[in-house]
């Protein structure tokens, strides 16, 4: 019934006079397959997630990237099960990368050692694994915590009363700030830890555990905040009495309040630093230059750099852009809680608001090579590596020094 | 009097409202767990000075009040035997919806029509329940995944916008030194009291959830009925999704996540039977403030996080336990023996 071998021959034929024809028109790529790169989110649905994917898409659409990407999104969940099965699939269909945010440190490493031995390049952004083929890049190694620390106990001159806002329980990413944070801390025995609270890094959270928090020592002196920090400044406004200083990460919301000459009289100070969803689009340009052959570059660890804002240092952008060393938005132009740190002037020149909203490209632009240098992350066990040491100034100061002594 | 049978609890409770003498069991059940509140609030200060002080009330108030407009709604719908898991989700529209149409601006005249949006939702949650004969527990979860999904879609996953100025004013301002959203629940309260007590409509759920066949023969049209609880519940819903954009000034996909269980868990521990047919929603109340104390309490403790999830489970456990029929009816029973 069916003749295999006149329809292999006639689809022979077919594709020597298509590819015949298309030398003849001159536009003909004979590597006109497009790379297969999957983003694989683990859950979505706050602004630090989907910024993070937005600026993925966006880069996949500008030119040149537009001709050579096919870019499919997954979104898998909190379950780590999920992303394992995830990996899986992408790997059957045959992914030339996967850009991800992994949801544990350890529980993908097997499916990830698979995938790379069949040729799949595993690129993280901001969260991390250990298993060692894959590329992480992520600013976690910058010290987040120790800096940020170390900030609020020069606001505080030493002493005072404070609450730590963490993240999601059990999570790589808050354990290392924490630990970075209570290495500082733990030097000031005049620094008493009045309330220890999990804010899942989202604003609305962070507002009603500090609401609570406040509830039981209205005479709180500072605060530590990771991300949804914002909440807690709209928690110490609803209870009306001050501001204090704090730290928290990249909300639009906390470098409008640091640079807001009320809420400074009021008493808030601090520094605006964390987690950058820009990682995302280096460990994509990262990608894209090792698959189009423009870098060599074996796996490895590489770190991002950590953003670092003190109230003095906030600029607004006139435009859609970081220009001329701006670092936030005019109030209302992005929500409260937009993360400000989708930009990088050098490494990701591409981006505009509109991608990072919406994931489209920027008119006009195309896309720009990356430095050549990358800067390596040192050793951290349980967080890019196995059975590996830390460095000895592994919490060492990077960007502020103690004013107040132990 | 014995309460023997459960069927006629609701009947016997209210031919106790209307006696005029003995206290019902849901108003005993009120009494303790706003007893238990109070008492919470001023054994608060052994946990720390500060508490059990005016601010610390008015902090729960505002906190409980998002959970009791809510279990408001679930109550109606636990009361007519069903049960709403399509909350959270509803939240989210309500609140993704309110910053995306009515957000920056003084449009407050959207918001009665996001409503409208949210009672839809209801509206197809009962149909499912109702016609479809789909269990509740599954439908409103089927539901609850649609939802998610398509504000996933509209928001791309970053909301956009700011408060309704309605809603900030509602959540932001004061009024003698009292925040006005603890006018709005007071009022709040003595409607769906009102509602759940004292009128026709009300007394329809309580016979379909205390024995839907007979509800049907005295004359109850069970389908539209029921429907109506779940349409309530949609809309008490998507109002805390907008109140809690007041709160926060924005909206967040998983705004609403953490906030099922305690719907359930205050409805319940107000004394209504988690099988329909029984309770009021003055107990509901009670029971929405003193999960919110305890909050806070077990917050000023310092605990590890572990810690705290098992003190609240462990006192929703106990509180059941308690809450539970044979217990009242044992304390009601001169013992013979």
């Amino acid at each position: 019934m069916m003749n295999w071998k006149r329809i292999s021959r006639a689809t022979m034929l077919c594709t020597t006079a298509a590819v015949a024809l298309a030398g003849l028109v001159g536009s003909a790529h004979a590597e006109d397959k497009k790379f297969k790169i999957y983003l694989s989110l683990s859950y979505s649905g706050n602004a630090w997630q989907s910024e993070a994917a937005n600026i993925v898409k966006a880069l996949a659409a500008t030119p040149p990237y537009d001709k050579q990407v096919e870019l499919i999104e997954v979104i898998s969940g909190t379950d780590p099960q999920a992303q394992i099965s995830a990996y899986e699939s992408m790997i059957e269909a045959g992914a030339d990368g996967i850009v991800t945010f992994p949801i544990s440190s350890t529980a993908l490493n097997r499916v990830i050692k698979r995938g790379c031995e069949q040729g799949v390049k595993f690129f993280t952004y901001d969260a991390t694994v250990t298993e060692p083929c894959a590329y992480n890049v992520s600013y976690i190694t910058a010290g987040f915590g120790e800096n940020s620390a170390q900030a609020l106990v020069n606001e505080l001159g030493g002493k005072g009363k404070i609450f730590l806002s963490r993240g999601v329980p059990g999570n790589s990413v808050d354990k290392r700030h924490t630990d970075g944070a209570m290495h500082i801390f733990k030097q000031y025995p005049g620094i008493e830890i009045a309330a220890e609270y999990y804010s899942y890094w989202d604003d609305r959270t962070t507002q009603q555990e500090t609401a609570k928090a406040l509830a039981a020592h209205p005479d709180v002196d500072g605060i530590w905040a990771q991300a949804g920090e914002y909440g807690a400044i709209q928690a110490l406004q609803d209870a009306g009495t001050k501001l204090v200083p704090m730290t928290g990460e990249n909300s639009n919301g906390l470098r409008l309040a640091l640079a807001n000459p009320d809420m400074q009289a009021k008493g808030l100070k601090g520094v605006s630093a964390g987690s950058p969803p820009a990682q995302s689009g280096y460990a994509f340009k990262l990608l894209m230059e090792i698959l189009t052959g423009k870098r060599t570059l074996e796996a490895t660890n590489i770190e991002y750099p950590l953003p670092w804002v003190p109230a003095a240092s906030v600029k607004l952008c006139e435009g859609e852009t970081f220009e001329n060393g701006c670092n936030a938005f005019p109030d209302g132009k992005v929500p409260s809680s937009f993360v400000t740190e989708v930009f990088n002037p050098e490494l990701l020149p591409e981006l505009s608001l509109l991608s990072a909203l919406e994931g489209k490209p920027t008119p006009g632009a195309t896309i720009q090579p990356l430095p050549a240098e990358i800067v390596k992350a040192p050793n951290e066990p349980g967080i890019n590596c196995q059975n590996c040491e830390p460095p000895a100034d592994l919490y060492k100061l990077t960007k502020i020094q103690p004013t107040v002594s132990p | 009097m014995s309460v023997s049978e459960p069927k006629g609890a609701a009947f016997q409770a209210s031919a106790d409202l209307r006696r005029g003498g003995g206290m019902s069991r849901e108003t005993t059940n009120a009494i303790i767990v706003f007893g238990l509140s109070i008492l919470l609030i001023l054994g608060s200060r052994f946990v720390s000075p500060a508490l059990g002080s005016w601010s610390q009330v008015l902090t729960v108030l505002m906190l409980a009040s998002f959970l009791i407009v809510l279990s408001f709604g679930q109550g109606l719908v636990i009361l007519v035997g069903g049960l709403d898991l399509s909350i959270p989700a509803v939240i989210t529209l309500g609140g993704v919806l309110a910053t995306g149409w009515a957000g920056g601006g003084g449009e407050w005249y959207v918001l009665p029509a996001i409503l409208a949006i949210c009672g839809l939702v209801g509206a197809f949650n009962g149909f499912g329940v109702t016609v479809l004969k789909i269990p509740p527990f599954i439908m409103t979860m089927a539901t609850s995944i649609i939802l998610a999904s398509a504000a996933l879609g509209y928001t791309s996953g970053t909301p956009r916008g700011a408060s309704p100025a309605a809603m900030t004013a509602l959540m932001k301002t004061t009024w003698i030194g009292i925040p006005v959203v603890v006018y709005f629940v007071v009022l709040f309260v003595l409607a769906g009291w009102l509602l759940q007590s004292r009128t026709v409509f009300g007394r329809k759920l309580y016979a379909i959830g205390a024995n839907d066949q007979a509800a049907r023969v005295a004359g109850v049209a069970i389908g539209p009925v029921t429907t109506q609880a779940y349409v309530v519940s949609a809309i008490c819903a998507g109002f805390v999704g907008m109140m809690l954009v007041g709160y926060a000034n924005g909206a967040t996909l998983r705004m609403g996540d953490n906030y099922l269980l305690p719907s359930i868990a205050a409805v319940v521990i107000g004394g209504s039977s988690i099988l329909g047919g029984r309770g009021s929603f003055i107990g509901t109340v009670g029971g929405a403030v003193l999960l919110t104390t305890l909050g806070t309490v077990i917050a000023a403790i310092g605990l590890e996080q572990g810690w705290r999830t098992v003190i609240e489970g462990g006192i929703i456990v106990a509180a059941l336990f308690f809450m539970r029929e044979e217990f009242f009816a044992r304390l009601r029973r001169p013992k013979r023996n």
